[in-house]
């Protein structure tokens, strides 16, 4: 077993432990949870050892799974493949730092928490397994079991209107994976491994669903499949699904509105894992599956995702000054962020993909500590709205604090690990037109009035709630600042949005070799546009 | 051949058919045990069927691997392929008995009775080479079936029961007048022989195709495929759950393997000039549509299932449309699939209904938060019905589309590729009535009144199984699929 087996299997099995834990011991399943997330993090420390900077993939381990004679068919073949690239590592790094905070925000859930912690470790392991598994059909299980508990999560300890929040949850991610599941149907028909001789041996592998050689001639979606279906190839079609199933994650508009409900209603430290870590398995699918399966089909629709993550960025953040709920706000502005990692991956540079991975990361950072700080300000009032406060400055001093290095975190100040990601979607975003013409200069221009909205509504939020004088509408008393507990959550956090601002050379030695590799070997043109 | 020959064929067949003689057996025991006793005291009928089960079980399991033998002069034949499905019948009957014996106490001997002549009857079917057989098989399941669907000793189940003996003696008669058409073109009964093939190669009568499609009529029937299915609904609301379980599985897979063995026979080897390859795909392209279209507007969950089974008939029909021995094998996995998770999620109702009246999905209301695991055993299952990872469902669903595919591959035929594309959407369409039931047992906030149901540890012990079941088929289908895979098919 590698280091990633246990970093994905501890969480499960101490699951399973827990299950045998008798429920009137409810303290013991919050430490379980704590202790796994520590131990997590050793693990982690010990993978970064062990990592060395630099393309392709380590870590990597490979088990036969599945192997199926079907006769004249051919072969089934799924493997248990888990690695590490530079597209993964920051996410597994970023999901075992963000599940160690979330399980610290949940000490405060006394409803059965039996059930609660065991739903919460089998997320753990189900997220980050779905980061390292390059086995489509491993991808999808690891999928799965993260929806799953999501849903109940969120339909149980959330708020008052959580039935309709988590069953909107539910319909918009499960048809997002039953869009991805068609498509990974169609691959597993279509894709051999390059050492198939007379029996063809169909895969899952995603490496060889990568690699064009490896596509059967006259499969339903072979380089030159003559399958059309209205005015596309099913290699088109697949590409659409393919995308339209990331994005409803991601989320971009127009399918987002499940966001907002789900955050509204589920439990800070689920909104945290939501924001930090769920959003990100959007921009992740497109980078691992989406583009460098279907390169024909990304340079296709190049327009049109950026086009998407335009209307996301202005709409999100236009809804986002609109809002009166905080955490609406917050959820918003991530459809709005979420906006910037699809245009810079349709701009599809080096700089565009180093820099959506560096803002999902960056985003997984600052949008924990957004619901955090929405989540101290319900537990002390139970009451969201933003125009029921005033003045919180005078009365709660390190609160202030945290929310304003959140806010400009968020607004993309330089300095902040928001701003590294952003810029370098920029630059990618410019640059497209005379690279590769992949995404029109107007829209990258278009899309900086995203920043000066994002300025705009969280300046005025810190205006109308933390200036002025104090003042709480549904609380009589004075609220208290933070405890202890709290400040431990929100200042790792607050520290990590400033050490990646100062100095992203750390994240960007990981990133950098993938993005270079994304573009020239996965992304070559060359071999795309020569029929 | 004289008489002594004649003897001397029937004795060595009839050392061949053990497992059978081991049924017939107890079905006399059982019929003079309900004599003898009391009422109450019915724990050793359980005690006798499932033991029968277990060792006819062993008794098939032990000819395996079997050269395909001719018995009784060519009347039935034992292969590996019908030894194969006489397991499944057998499994079928043993987890009925079992789940009836989970909630209820005084189930009576007739009861047994009847499971045990259903599932002779279904190992006879897939045994059956000659047409008289086929009838005689299958009139020994659906006689068997109409008094069992009766069994719920009320209005409802009374007029269940007859609708299905109306449905069931039309498509019989049907299914007769077809087979004596095809007795006058062919000139034998017997559709594995060279005669049968020979003289029907040479017939270019349409009344062969008249016959034949009034001959699958009665096998469809039993499938409860379009537009053989109407009677489903009825008698799925009204018969008892452990008999519903019972009916949705083993008289169905029985006739899904004698629609195989006569859709190859009659398709004399590709060389019949009718297109049976488009009438299979249409068949199971309508049910797949009717039934799941069907199912979404029901809130009787057992209604919602008939239609869902109508839909899983369409599912295990791709199989056979496919015309081919992976098809075949497919769907011989897709079975044991539908076996598990079909009795999965009745069993599942029937612990429900033992506490509360299930008539309506909102009955489930709330239920998932206070008895968690037989909520958890329904989601299972139907995750697994939708055919989703990670259960054997899924699998299963993939092996069949990826040799419907493959086949549309070869033939190019615009049917197979419509009838790929519905049933990819259908399953997603699917979704939404397999979930309604999980909704209403985790998603709703429970009523005041609502109290947690009678906890059993033997039912939740059974659905454990099922559920490990049903993910270690997914998690390793190689091991059932590599067993499959050294079945040869024969005709």
């Amino acid at each position: 077993m590698s280091l990633l087996s246990y970093l994905i299997f501890i969480p499960i099995l101490a699951a399973l432990l827990a299950i045998l834990i008798p429920a009137r011991l409810p303290n013991s399943f919050r430490v379980l949870s704590l202790t796994i997330s520590i131990i997590q993090v050793i693990i982690l420390i010990l993978i970064v050892n062990q990592y060395t900077f630099g393309s392709g993939f380590q870590l990597i381990e490979k088990i036969p799974w599945i192997t199926l004679e079907l006769g004249t068919w051919g072969i089934l073949k799924a493997e248990y493949f888990v690695a590490l690239d530079g597209l993964s590592s920051p996410m597994v790094a970023l999901s075992v730092g963000i599940m160690l905070v979330a399980t610290i925000s949940s000490w405060t859930i006394d409803k059965n928490q039996k059930g609660y912690f065991i739903l919460l470790l089998i997320l753990n392991g189900a997220i980050i397994g779905s980061f390292c598994a390059l086995d489509f059909l491993l991808f999808y299980v690891f999928f799965e079991f993260m929806l799953l508990p999501m849903y109940f999560l969120i339909g149980i300890w959330g708020g008052p209107k959580r039935e309709y929040a988590s069953i909107k949850f539910f319909l918009y991610t499960l048809l997002g994976s039953i869009l991805i599941l068609l498509v990974f149907v169609g691959l597993y028909l279509s894709v051999k491994t390059p050492d198939s001789n007379e029996q063809v041996v169909h895969t899952f592998n995603v490496l060889h669903m990568q690699d064009s050689d490896n596509l059967i001639p006259g499969s339903l979606l072979s380089l030159n499949s003559d399958f059309y279906l209205g005015p596309y190839s099913f290699r088109l079609w697949a590409f659409l699904l393919l995308f339209i199933g990331f994005i409803i994650k991601l989320p971009a508009v127009p399918f987002h509105t499940w966001l907002p409900d789900a955050h509204v209603e589920a439990p800070t430290p689920i909104s945290v894992i939501l924001a930090a870590l769920l959003l990100k398995f959007g921009g992740y699918g497109l980078l691992r599956f989406a583009y460098p399966i279907f390169p024909d089909g990304a340079i296709h629709f190049s327009w049109l995702v950026g086009f998407i993550g335009l209307v996301s960025i202005i709409y999100g953040a236009l809804n986002a000054m609109a809002s009166r709920d905080l955490k609406r706000l917050i959820a918003y502005s991530s459809v709005s962020h979420m906006g910037f990692v699809l245009l810079g991956i349709a701009s599809s540079t080096v700089e565009g993909i180093t820099g959506a991975v560096y803002q999902m990361f960056s985003h997984g950072i600052i949008s924990a500590m957004l619901f955090l700080i929405a989540g101290v300000l319900y537990d002390r009032t139970h009451d969201r709205l933003i125009e029921n406060y005033s003045g919180l400055a005078t009365k709660m001093k390190a609160y202030t604090a945290f929310v304003l290095i959140a806010f400009f975190a968020s607004m993309g100040l330089p300095g902040f690990a928001g701003f590294m990601g952003e810029v370098m979607i920029f630059f990618g975003a410019f640059q497209s037109q005379s690279v590769n013409g992949l995404v029109p200069a107007w829209m990258a221009i278009t899309a900086t009035l995203g920043l000066l909205l994002g300025a705009a509504y969280y300046l005025w939020t810190i205006q109308r709630m933390f200036y002025g004088t104090y003042s709480v509408r549904s609380s009589l008393m004075d609220l208290t600042d933070l405890d202890r507990r709290e400040f431990i959550m929100l200042l790792p956090l607050a520290l990590a949005a400033l050490i990646f601002g100062i100095l992203p050379q750390l994240l960007l030695n990981y990133i950098n070799p993938f993005a270079t590799d994304f573009t020239s070997t996965w992304f070559s043109f060359e071999k795309l546009l020569t029929p | 051949m004289d008489l002594k020959d004649q003897l001397t064929t029937i004795s060595e067949s009839i050392g061949h058919l053990l497992p059978e003689i081991m049924l017939i057996a107890s079905l006399i025991i059982t019929l003079i045990l309900g004599l003898i006793l009391k009422k109450n005291k019915q724990a050793l009928l359980h005690g006798v069927a499932l033991a029968t089960y277990v060792v006819s079980i062993f008794l098939v399991i032990k000819t395996w691997p079997q050269q395909p033998t001719s018995l009784f002069g060519g009347m039935l034949r034992l292969d590996d392929f019908s030894s194969f499905f006489k397991i499944l019948f057998l499994s079928g009957g043993f987890l009925t008995v079992v789940i009836s014996k989970q909630e209820k106490e005084d189930t009576s001997s007739e009861y047994i009775l009847l499971i045990s002549a259903i599932v002779l009857g279904s190992c006879l079917l897939s045994m059956s080479m000659n047409f008289v057989m086929v009838l005689l098989s299958l009139e020994l399941i659906s006689l068997s079936s109409y008094v069992l669907a009766g069994f719920g000793f009320d209005k409802k189940s009374s007029e269940g029961s007859l609708k299905y003996f109306l449905f069931g003696t039309a498509a019989t008669a049907c299914m007769i007048y077809g087979i004596s058409l095809i007795y006058g073109l062919a000139g034998t009964l017997d559709f594995s022989s060279d005669q049968f093939l020979n003289t029907l190669i040479e017939t270019k009568s349409p009344l062969l195709l008249v016959g034949s499609l009034l001959t699958l009529a009665g096998f469809l029937f039993k499938i409860t495929a379009v537009p053989f299915h109407l009677w489903a609904p009825d008698v799925y609301e009204s018969a008892p759950t452990p008999v519903v379980a019972f009916l949705s599985v083993v008289p169905k897979l029985a006739g899904i393997v004698i629609l195989v063995k006569v859709v190859l026979a009659i398709q004399l080897f590709g060389q019949s000039g009718f297109p049976w390859q488009s009438i299979v795909a249409v068949i199971s392209m309508l049910s797949i549509l009717v039934g799941n279209l069907s199912a979404l507007a029901q809130t009787n969950p057992k209604r919602m299932l008939a239609y869902s089974s109508v839909a899983q008939s369409g599912f295990l029909l791709i199989g056979l449309a496919v015309l081919g021995i992976e098809g075949i094998h497919f769907l011989m996995f897709y079975s044991v699939a539908f076996l598990i998770m079909n009795f999965l999620v009745f069993s599942v109702l029937n612990q429900y209904e033992s506490s509360l009246v299930a008539d309506s999905v909102s009955s489930f209301t709330g239920l998932g938060r206070l008895s968690f695991f037989p909520a958890f055993s329904m989601l299972i299952g139907m995750i697994a019905l939708t055919g989703l990872p990670p259960t054997a469902g899924f699998t299963a669903k993939l092996l069949i589309f990826s040799s419907l595919w493959s086949t549309y591959q070869e033939t190019q035929s615009g049917i197979l590729l419509a009838l790929f594309v519905i049933g990819l959407i259908n399953t997603v369409v699917s979704l939404f009535f397999y979930l309604k039931i999980p909704y209403f047992l985790f998603m709703k906030e429970p009523v005041v009144d609502t109290r947690p149901i009678k906890n059993s540890y033997s039912s939740n012990l059974l659905h454990g199984i099922l559920v490990i079941l049903l993910i270690y088929l997914f998690l390793q289908p190689g091991v059932l699929m590599g067993w499959i895979n050294r079945i040869t098919f024969v005709l």
